[in-house]
């Protein structure tokens, strides 16, 4: 709760919190991979996005969680349900194997192994100071004004893939 | 301001009209009058009554249940076979009544032993009613005998006759109308004779629209004393048979509905017909009962 | 000295809001429930309750609640047993959540707050990202509303669940572009300082457009008629909450009713002045949100007893075609004026 009073422990407060949601987390995943069910498998998404929220608001980035639990929580899982129960989601247990494991395997290690390289090589050194929480005014100032190449180039890619999902969907 | 308000009104109309013709304008103004309505609606007192508490206002000829006049069924069946529920249930058997006149052979008459109504069943299409021969059924406005199982709710002769208290006097007849046949000299002309003369002369005015209720209430009646002992209805011997065994009285919890004597003389001073006037006391009296009683 | 002591403990004043809050929780969509029982009898020309506790049926919803209680909890047998039990809590914990960042008054003058209290004022949390914050949380309901409709193994309830989802879906977005016209024109995201800037006129004036769609966005992420499709009673029973009974049920009905508390309270405080008073501006500010709480709870109320339901297709095209253009362009104008003044 208070700053201060994790100043000089040898184990922090957010650590502890850090380490309890990504362990749900991480189980989580594994629960989505090993799941018999379609639905229960997008629950546990739910459970691995939500985590990763109070990951992020643990330490500090409430701006960042918060969207982290609006877009992916409250649109793209729903969104993901809306799909699949529009489909076909039966109760129970059913085989959702389509015999494709080992490159199914190979990708997710690949891609597992090219974001932790990445991510340490990029952060592995810095330290979050989690005294100073970080404003949202500050989140903005920096999005428009250091990052607004890559901010712009972003949207106009989201809007590129609107476009082409709606000529796809799009009968005639 | 010259205009006088309905010409006031038909302008606000005109204009209503024009507004709610309107394409875009006239969604928002439909809108908006709906909300209107429910807020005064709202405002309004709700028309709702209370009714455990508070007892309805019902029309005098309220079709709430069928009540049997039990001495004015023959056993003809007529009803039980004409329910589309069959859900009328007659037992009766077969009397014999001495002869008339001495030597000659025995009457045999009906004698009516069980009469109950399934209301379980029953669809109050009041076919029964209709197609009774003798006016022994009736629609009564009396309508709390629910129960609490559905075999309860086959109701015998005793509460059937019992009802028969709510139902209001039969209407009068027009002015210039005939005599009923109990009324008219041949009907009386066999019953035993003694008896005969004075009860049709009784109830004679009694039937006409001008005279005084009759029954029980001998106050307004000219002829107080064979008005007493007659009813306006059957002016026959067999009336005066039914009339006599107190078991029947007996039965019944309250007291037959009298005539209200002041309710009677301020619809008649209201330019009633009189059968209107007599159901009107009737009725003021058994609310005055009720509101005693509770 | 015994106050000060008291209220100087981070974990005391943390416990005693948190009380108050739970209590606003539980008690606003009682006394709400029982307006709407009496308002909508009366819209109908009836009385409404009039037994229960004798004066006007005035005990009708805790009846009803110690009636949830007390009946068989059914789980149907085709149901997915773990999800159908786990739902109600998933729709009722966001809902019970946003009470938590409804500001009813401002801030104290002479505060010593300690560290980890939420800051002093009648809140119980005073987020930084508050608007942010209440948008997040009420958007995770509807997980539990799918839930429920597919783990309920009925027809009917899985067409209310996945109405409900492409209800919330289209009406998400006109209601924070809404919402961030609101903090645009406020300079901030706390709710506490988007109330402080109504100081000089309420932001109903300038976003006129913004709060009709934030009004009409809010009755549809509530499934509120007009827009009630998903629990569409004369269509598909009662959605995603057919096969519910008892307590569980329960729990559905108590987060309709503190969601439209709560979505009253997040409109009154973005539009309608917050605790800011007119005329007698001596009345307390908590008082003042109350009433206008109420007053926009008694619309959603009023506007259930007159307008019929929309059809589906209706309602897709009223959020696409209509309040997310109108939204936009009410940003651009709020950007407009923001810059220009």
């Amino acid at each position: 709760m208070d700053p201060e009073a994790t100043e000089g422990a040898v184990v922090s407060w957010p650590a502890v919190f850090v380490a309890i949601f990504g362990a749900v987390a991480a189980l989580s995943a594994v629960a989505v991979v090993l799941s018999r069910n379609v639905v229960h498998a997008a629950l546990y998404l739910v459970v691995v996005l939500g985590a990763a929220g109070a990951i992020f608001l643990v330490l500090g980035a409430e701006f960042v969680g918060w969207t982290q639990i609006l877009i992916y929580v409250g649109a793209i899982v729903v969104l993901l349900l809306f799909g699949l129960m529009l489909t076909a989601a039966p109760i129970g247990t059913h085989a959702l194997d389509n015999q494709q494991r080992g490159v199914a395997f190979m990708t997710s290690a690949a891609v597992f192994g090219v974001f932790t390289f990445i991510i340490w090589r990029s952060f592995g050194s810095q330290r979050i100071h989690l005294n100073q929480v970080v404003r949202t005014s500050d989140v903005g100032r920096s999005l428009f004004s250091g990052y607004i190449l890559p901010f712009e180039v972003v949207s106009v890619l989201l809007l590129a893939a609107l476009v082409g999902a709606i000529v796809l969907a799009k009968k005639d | 301001m010259a205009m006088t308000k309905e010409q006031r009104a038909a302008k606000l109309r005109e204009l209503e009209q024009k507004i709610a013709s309107k394409k875009g304008i006239g969604a928002l103004y439909g809108l908006a009058k709906g909300m209107s309505v429910t807020m005064r609606t709202m405002l309004k007192p709700a028309i709702t009554t209370q009714y455990p508490h508070v007892k309805p206002d019902l029309p005098e000829r309220t079709r709430g249940v069928i009540a049997l006049k039990e001495e004015n069924c023959t056993v003809c069946m007529l009803c039980s076979r004409e329910c589309p529920d069959w859900c009328i249930y007659i037992d009766s058997h077969k009397d014999v009544m001495p002869p008339k006149t001495p030597g000659a052979r025995g009457r045999t008459r009906n004698v009516l032993d069980r009469f109950a109504i399934d209301y379980a069943l029953c669809m109050y299409c009041g076919i029964c009613v209709d197609v009774c021969p003798f006016d022994a059924l009736f629609w009564s406005p009396h309508f709390e005998y629910s129960t609490d199982d559905l075999s309860t709710l086959t109701h015998e002769m005793d509460t059937l006759a019992k009802w028969m208290d709510y139902v209001p006097p039969p209407p009068a007849l027009e002015d210039g109308a005939e005599d009923p046949v109990e009324v008219s000299k041949e009907a009386v002309s066999y019953g035993a004779p003694a008896v005969a003369a004075p009860v049709a002369t009784a109830t004679a005015p009694a039937a006409t629209a001008t005279a005084a209720p009759p029954r029980t209430e001998p106050a307004p009646s000219q002829e107080g004393a064979a008005a007493d002992s007659a009813t306006p209805a059957g002016g026959t011997t067999e009336a005066a048979e039914t009339q006599a065994p107190p078991a029947r009285e007996e039965r019944h919890d309250e007291e037959p509905p009298q005539i209200d004597q002041e309710a009677y003389d301020a619809a008649i001073a209201q330019g009633k017909p009189d059968r209107e006037a007599r159901a009107l006391a009737k009725r003021a009296w058994i609310l005055k009962r009720r509101k005693a009683q509770s | 000295m015994i106050f000060y002591h008291f209220f100087s403990n981070p974990w005391a004043v943390f416990a005693l809001k948190l009380a108050a809050v739970f209590i606003f929780f539980l008690t606003a969509p009682l006394v709400l429930g029982y307006v709407e029982h009496k308002g909508l009898a009366h819209m109908q020309s009836r009385l409404g309750p009039m037994e229960a506790g004798r004066f006007h049926g005035w005990a009708q919803l805790i009846a009803d609640g110690v009636k949830f209680i007390q009946k068989e909890d059914i789980v149907p047998d085709a149901a997915d047993r773990r999800i159908f039990m786990l739902a109600p809590m998933i729709v009722i914990i966001p809902v019970s959540l946003v009470f938590l960042v409804i500001p009813f008054g401002p801030a104290a003058v002479s505060c010593h707050a300690p560290a980890g209290t939420g800051g002093c004022g009648f809140w119980g949390e005073n987020f930084d990202v508050g608007i942010f914050f209440v948008l997040a949380i009420s958007a995770i309901s509807v997980i539990g509303m799918l839930m429920a409709g597919w783990a309920s193994a009925n027809k009917f309830s899985l067409i209310g669940a996945i109405r409900g989802a492409a209800q919330l879906i289209a009406y998400e977005l006109p209601l924070v572009l809404a919402a961030s016209a609101v903090a645009m024109q406020a300079g901030t995201l706390s709710l506490v300082g988007i109330g402080d800037a109504q100081k000089a006129y309420w932001f109903v004036f300038p976003q006129i457009a913004g709060f009709i769609i934030f009004v009409i966005a809010s009755l549809a992420e509530l499934s509120r008629p007009p827009f009630d499709m998903p629990i569409a009673d004369s269509e598909i029973i009662f959605g995603h909450m057919t096969e519910y009974t008892g307590i569980r049920f329960g729990l559905f009905l108590l987060s309709e009713y503190a969601g439209i508390v709560s979505l009253s309270a997040i409109a009154v405080v973005l539009y309608l002045g917050a605790w800011h008073g007119f005329i007698v501006p001596w009345i307390p500010g908590p008082i003042w949100t109350l009433a206008k709480i109420g007053a926009l709870s008694f619309l959603v109320i009023w506007l259930r007893a007159t307008y019929p339901r929309l059809r589906e297709d209706q309602l897709q095209k009223m959020a696409w075609k209509y309040l997310i253009p109108i939204a936009l362009v009410n940003i651009l104008l709020t950007m407009i004026f923001k810059v220009v003044f």
